[in-house]
């Protein structure tokens, strides 16, 4: 067989389009599986053109090589006692990486597998099936590397398991996931899961990430991480191209809600991750911006360039999610710490005096608000009043997104404290914001069976209902994690902690 | 007597919490039921009588849970009067 260059060959191997004739087009594509078509005519989707070119046999030599990368790396580091060394507020950080997101790349094959049959142009099925094998690939690595560390700590255990549980992160986690990719069909997976969350998310955290990682010392998770950026930065691109087609043949509005339902989605798990791993356990000396810093320097500007050059507009709770960007992951944080035995890692408070300096300067006006909450806290650890630094029940939670529902700390900005509340079908819903209320009218018969963890501990469903019963509902994650990283050492010894 | 389970918020604490009252609890109670989920714990105690708004009214202290009506899952927010 003589040797073509690949352009010679490439777009001929790739479109095996064809007319249908045996079936129709809604038998090969059933709408609930490959989306709506939206009338827009076959040969158009044929007109799908991926930016990024591959051939099977380069994608096989590249994965091979990645591979041998990282698990040379890891097997180098295993030898070392690198791991033992680094900080626990970055232990905190990778322990719940982890547990939410190894299994979902795995389930994100899912997505990428439906993409790869149900996809309406072969170039869009081709690049589908590369990546199905990445994110199968994605999953493995991201359980069989803290799979290594089961002997160091038992919370690496939570990688393969906390999707197995009804612990509530998990399940915001899953929930999300579900509606994203593993329940979602070809059409709305391209545009959610890889134009909006791996475009305008993942990808960019993972170089972070990434580069974070070696800064602190963690060359293992720096080279895994490094490993998946890349394929995530190919397969990421499959969006685009669904978007134009969308947009070219008059279909803007429906590709804006797509975008618009997962962006508020993807923004609120992403303040649960990354936001309390940039701003409160990445330790001081090694962060480079904060997460508000990062946000607007990556997420908006790439987000704000992609709906300009793509013809869409910004999301209409634009405003909503800016002011968010001072104070959202804040509450998070504060809530995670406070409730920490329903959490598989040992959450860093992250708040000793050259911490809350850094804070202030990041997020001006900060003492004022969350630091008064942390006084509070700071003062009954420093008392020795620990089980005043322990819930005693359970945070209302978002009957959409199923995180625990906040508000800022600073009653200035507490305009209405009330949830947003939906009837639906004799129940009542209740949601943290605007977007996750709006995003379930949109579609209420899609969500409305769901029950969060208070739903159910309501329903008797959750026995004993105290929380000693949650948590044994929730898989026990306070048997691994869910103390202070610090053993408080920043509340009792504020002079170490400012130098920690 | 019945347990009512409300959705509750302490002005300047930062999140909605599940607290169980009794229907023939009065409101000063519920106040105090809702405040100890909060203050001492994340807001700084004060010397100021507390305050429950239920549908944008402040709700009398003497009046009882069941005579408001308070119904399972309403939410009230409590508040210093002085806040």
């Amino acid at each position: 067989m003589p040797k073509l260059s690949r352009p010679d060959y490439y777009d001929l191997t790739r479109d095996m389009n064809w007319r249908l004739t045996y079936v129709s087009e809604k038998e090969a594509f059933p709408p609930e599986l490959a989306g709506d078509d939206y009338g827009i005519p076959p040969a158009e989707w044929w007109k799908w053109d991926e930016p990024y070119k591959l051939t099977y046999r380069e994608y096989m030599q590249n994965q091979a090589e990645k591979d041998t990368m990282s698990y040379s790396v890891k097997s180098a580091i295993a030898r070392s006692h690198l791991f033992d060394q680094v900080d626990a507020g970055w232990k905190a950080a990778i322990a719940a990486h982890y547990g939410a997101i190894a299994i979902p790349e795995y389930q994100a094959s899912f997505g990428e597998a439906r993409m790869a049959r149900f996809g309406r142009a072969a170039a869009w099925r081709n690049m589908a099936t590369f990546g199905t094998l990445d994110e199968t690939r994605h999953g493995q690595i991201q359980l069989f590397f803290p799979h290594e560390l089961l002997g160091k700590n038992p919370q690496f255990d939570w990688a393969h398991k906390a999707f197995h549980t009804n612990e509530w992160g998990a399940i915001a986690a899953r929930h999300l996931f579900d509606d994203m990719f593993t329940a979602n069909h070809a059409l709305g997976t391209a545009i959610q899961l890889t134009f909006t969350f791996e475009t305008g998310f993942t990808n960019l955290q993972f170089l972070g990430m990434a580069a974070d990682a070696m800064h602190v010392g963690d060359v293992e998770f720096g080279a895994l991480i490094s490993s998946i950026q890349t394929d995530e930065a190919r397969h990421a691109q499959q969006g685009e191209p669904t978007l134009k087609i969308l947009v070219r043949n008059g279909k803007k509005a429906e590709a804006q809600r797509l975008v618009d339902v997962m962006f508020w989605r993807s923004w609120r798990i992403f303040c649960l991750l990354t936001g309390l791993s940039m701003d409160y356990y990445t330790p001081l000396e090694h962060r480079s911006m904060s997460f508000k810093e990062f946000m607007e320097e990556w997420i908006i500007k790439q987000f704000m360039d992609q709906f300009r050059d793509l013809g869409m507009d910004t999301p209409w709770y634009w405003n909503t999610f800016i002011d968010e960007l001072d104070w959202y992951h804040h509450g998070l944080h504060l809530g995670v710490w406070f409730w920490r035995p329903t959490v598989w890692w040992n959450p860093d408070a992250g708040v000793g005096p050259a911490e809350r300096d850094w804070l202030e300067a990041k997020y001006p006006g900060w003492n004022d608000t969350w630091g008064k909450r942390w006084d509070v806290i700071t003062e009954n650890a420093r008392k020795g009043e620990i089980t005043k630094t322990l819930p005693q029940t359970l945070p209302i939670i978002c009957n959409l997104c199923q995180i625990p529902i906040i508000t800022p700390a600073n009653p200035g900005r507490q305009q209405e404290l009330d949830p947003y509340v939906t009837e639906y079908g004799g129940r009542r819903y209740l949601f943290c914001s605007e977007p996750c209320k709006w995003i379930f009218d949109q579609n209420p018969g899609r969500y409305a069976g769901h029950k969060t963890v208070v739903d159910r501990f309501l329903a008797g469903e959750i026995q004993p209902p105290t929380l000693e019963g949650a948590l044994a509902y929730m898989g026990g994650p306070h048997l691994v994690g869910g103390r202070d990283a610090d053993d408080f050492a920043w509340a009792r010894d504020p002079v170490l902690a400012g130098t920690r | 007597m019945a347990l009512i389970p409300l959705t509750a918020a302490f002005r300047e604490d930062f999140v909605v919490q599940l607290v169980p009252v009794e229907d023939s609890d009065t409101i000063a109670t519920v106040a105090q039921k809702v405040a100890a989920h909060a203050v001492g714990l994340r807001v700084a105690p004060r010397q100021s009588p507390m305050q429950v708004i239920f549908q944008g009214k402040v709700l009398d202290p003497e009046k009882k849970v069941a005579d408001v009506p308070l119904s399972p899952m309403d939410f009230v927010e409590v508040r210093y009067a002085d806040g």
